[in-house]
């Protein structure tokens, strides 16, 4: 079953001058694939990411994720699909700095309201566990090191259960030791829970390993 | 209905957090709002306590509304009946020499008693009269009244100091005499006095009792007698009343009130807005002061508000992001900022509150002599929560104003341009 369908996705920037950056883009995703998409700096990668991530609402063509279109969507209504169904990694771990590890990683299940405040404590326990940054849960987050920060983020991604892991450049700040455990676990996440990874990166070695690869150039893809 | 009341709890959740980061900012924010709402308790408390007081001192002397004859220029001439459709100028014309009086004032006060807009009404006369002290003579005003409808409009009895109120309902030819008259003139109850009518008649009189009612003019001039001995006094018969003086039941009736009976018995009137304008202008141009005054602080208090909140969106920016990236709506993101806003607004306007409060009863304390308002020992305050209502509406309406502006910048920020970088 496809979880994500792209269908004729145009886009353009119009500043400062009007300019074509994503040109009749298709393509789907099956549920547990493990996607990479690369390109050169400038190929549109990132904006595909952002406009598939529901942010950026601008744009020509079709995007249906999970059955549902996502043209036309209330900011409301796009947020709520977002909080249930997507996961977000930065190249910049985003953490909020006044809050704890804990609270960080609970904020999206909070806003979701599905368990009690007990039970999501313990789900981010488990996560902050499963990425090895249990010992600084009750830590500011501002405390942390780039790379611990960079885990917590991803636990923070995970707590909702999300159908799409999203990830921008998600190991770029790593080093080739954390790069390795992010991989491993996206690796088990599709393969395991069957939860679709979609990840824009530089990183060739990443890249090969993954499920697929689609890769792109001048805004469009060349290789799927 | 739950999913939004634990919406609403995470956005303040969120908004403590960032407000405990940083304390030092929404406290000082918080003391601008609190400063502003106890200037305008304060200064409304005093400014409203003192019309009071001297409104209650005014009109508890005067009627609501008053029936009087006036000496008037007839509009129309002799000229004008004998030769009239042509053009008749008549220099220098002088008022007819008429009686003063009321006609058929004891059937109108008999009317007016029926009403039911009326709490009391009664007749009265008043004239000049000079008192003798040897070869002085000073100014002085004689009202006749009704006595017992006198005291029930205006309180008499509770006002004599000196001798007593019966004395002179019973005995003819007895007066009270304001308290800085009688100083004037050195007599004291029981004393007798000459008193001179404008027609030159001489009559002595026993001071009955002394009064005070704290308004200086008042004082100063005048007496009172019962109609029969001002009407014996005058030469006049039973019937003859100058003035008839009404106390309503809603005194703001009175104007139109007033009209009415003008207009039925041929009388002149004025209510007590009329007679005292320029003390009820007074009152308004002074409350305008105080919400200016009060506006001012309170702008002043909200551009800190606004300011605060300004930077920290700028701060925050990329957690705005990530807020949003996460799930939370834009109207969440104003949500957590309008609270901040709010939290600050409705803690400033407490402590506003509590803080004029305990000035203004600092200040109804502090003693205060006048010799001009001589009721008067402590400063006068008004305590009404109707202040206290309009302090606090004013403070949460200008924080939500200043914190909206911001709140809303937050909540258009476009994630993906800040996630971009």
């Amino acid at each position: 079953m496809n979880v994500l369908e792209v269908a004729n996705l145009n886009k353009y920037f119009n500043e400062p001058v009007r300019n074509q950056v994503l040109r009749n883009v298709g393509f789907q995703v099956e549920r547990g694939e493990f996607v990479a998409i690369t390109g050169k700096s400038g190929c549109g990668k990132s904006t595909l990411l952002y406009l598939l991530s529901t942010m950026d609402t601008d744009f020509e063509g079709s995007i249906t994720i999970d059955g549902e279109q996502m043209k036309g969507k209330t900011n409301r209504w796009l947020a709520a699909f977002r909080n249930r169904n997507i996961g977000f990694v930065f190249q910049f771990h985003y953490l909020l700095p006044e809050f704890t590890t804990l609270e960080n990683v609970m904020l999206p299940a909070r806003k979701l309201g599905e368990y009690p405040a007990g039970r999501t404590e313990q789900r981010a326990m488990q996560l902050l566990k499963l990425l090895d940054v249990d010992a600084h849960a009750l830590k500011r987050a501002a405390l942390l090191s780039g790379g611990q920060q960079q885990r917590v983020a991803i636990a923070r991604a995970l707590i909702n259960d999300p159908l799409i892991i999203m990830g921008d450049e998600p190991t770029g700040n790593l080093d080739s030791a954390n790069s390795a455990t992010v991989f491993g676990l996206f690796k088990e996440l599709a393969t395991e829970r069957k939860q679709t990874v979609l990840v824009v990166t530089h990183d060739e070695d990443f890249a090969r390993r993954a499920d697929r690869r689609i890769h792109m150039a001048d805004g469009s893809i060349v290789d799927a | 209905m739950k999913k939004r009341f634990t919406n609403i709890a995470l956005s303040a959740s969120i908004a403590a957090t960032y407000m405990k980061a940083k304390l030092r900012q929404t406290l000082v924010a918080t003391a601008g709002v609190a400063f502003g709402i106890t200037v305008f308790i304060f200064m409304v408390s005093f400014i409203q306590g003192t019309n009071e007081y001297t409104q209650d001192v005014v009109f508890q002397q005067s009627p609501h509304l008053r029936l009087f004859n006036e000496v008037q220029i007839a509009d129309q001439s002799l000229l004008d009946k004998c030769f009239p459709g042509v053009v008749n100028v008549v220099h220098h014309q002088k008022p007819k020499d008429i009686l003063l009086n009321l006609k058929d004032a004891n059937q109108v006060l008999e009317d007016l008693a029926g009403d039911p807009r009326v709490q009391a009404a009664s007749g009265a006369i008043t004239t000049q009269v000079f008192f003798r002290l040897g070869s002085s003579s000073f100014n002085g005003k004689l009202n006749g009244v009704n006595l017992e409808k006198e005291d029930q409009l205006f309180n008499l009895s509770g006002k004599i100091i000196e001798g007593s109120y019966e004395e002179v309902t019973v005995r003819t030819n007895s007066i009270l005499m304001g308290v800085g008259l009688a100083k004037l003139l050195n007599v004291r109850t029981g004393d007798q006095v000459v008193v001179t009518t404008e027609k030159g008649g001489n009559f002595a009189v026993i001071v009955a009792g002394i009064f005070k009612t704290g308004l200086t003019d008042i004082d100063k001039q005048q007496c009172y007698a019962s109609t029969k001995t001002v009407q014996k006094l005058l030469g006049a018969p039973a019937s003859y009343l100058t003035e008839i003086k009404v106390k309503l039941l809603d005194k703001e009736l009175a104007h139109e009130m007033s009209h009415e009976l003008q207009a039925r018995y041929h009388y002149q009137g004025s209510d007590w807005k009329k007679d005292n304008a320029s003390l009820l202008e007074g009152d308004v141009l002074r409350k305008m002061i105080v919400y200016g005054v009060a506006g001012t602080i309170l702008l002043v208090a909200g551009f800190g508000i606004f300011n605060i909140l300004t930077m920290m969106i700028y701060e925050k920016m990329k957690e705005i992001a990530i807020l949003k990236a996460t799930g939370f709506s834009d109207s969440d993101v104003k949500g957590i900022f309008l609270t901040q806003a709010l939290v600050i607004g409705a803690a400033g306007a407490v402590m506003g509150l509590a803080f004029g409060f305990l000035i203004s009863y600092a200040v109804s304390k502090v003693p205060f002599n006048s010799d001009v308002m001589i009721t008067l020992d402590h400063l006068p305050v008004s305590f009404k929560p109707v202040y206290y209502i309009t302090g606090f509406t004013f403070g949460i309406l200008t924080t939500a104003l200043s914190g909206y502006l911001p709140s809303r910048k937050a909540a258009k920020m476009d994630p993906i341009a800040i996630l971009r970088g």
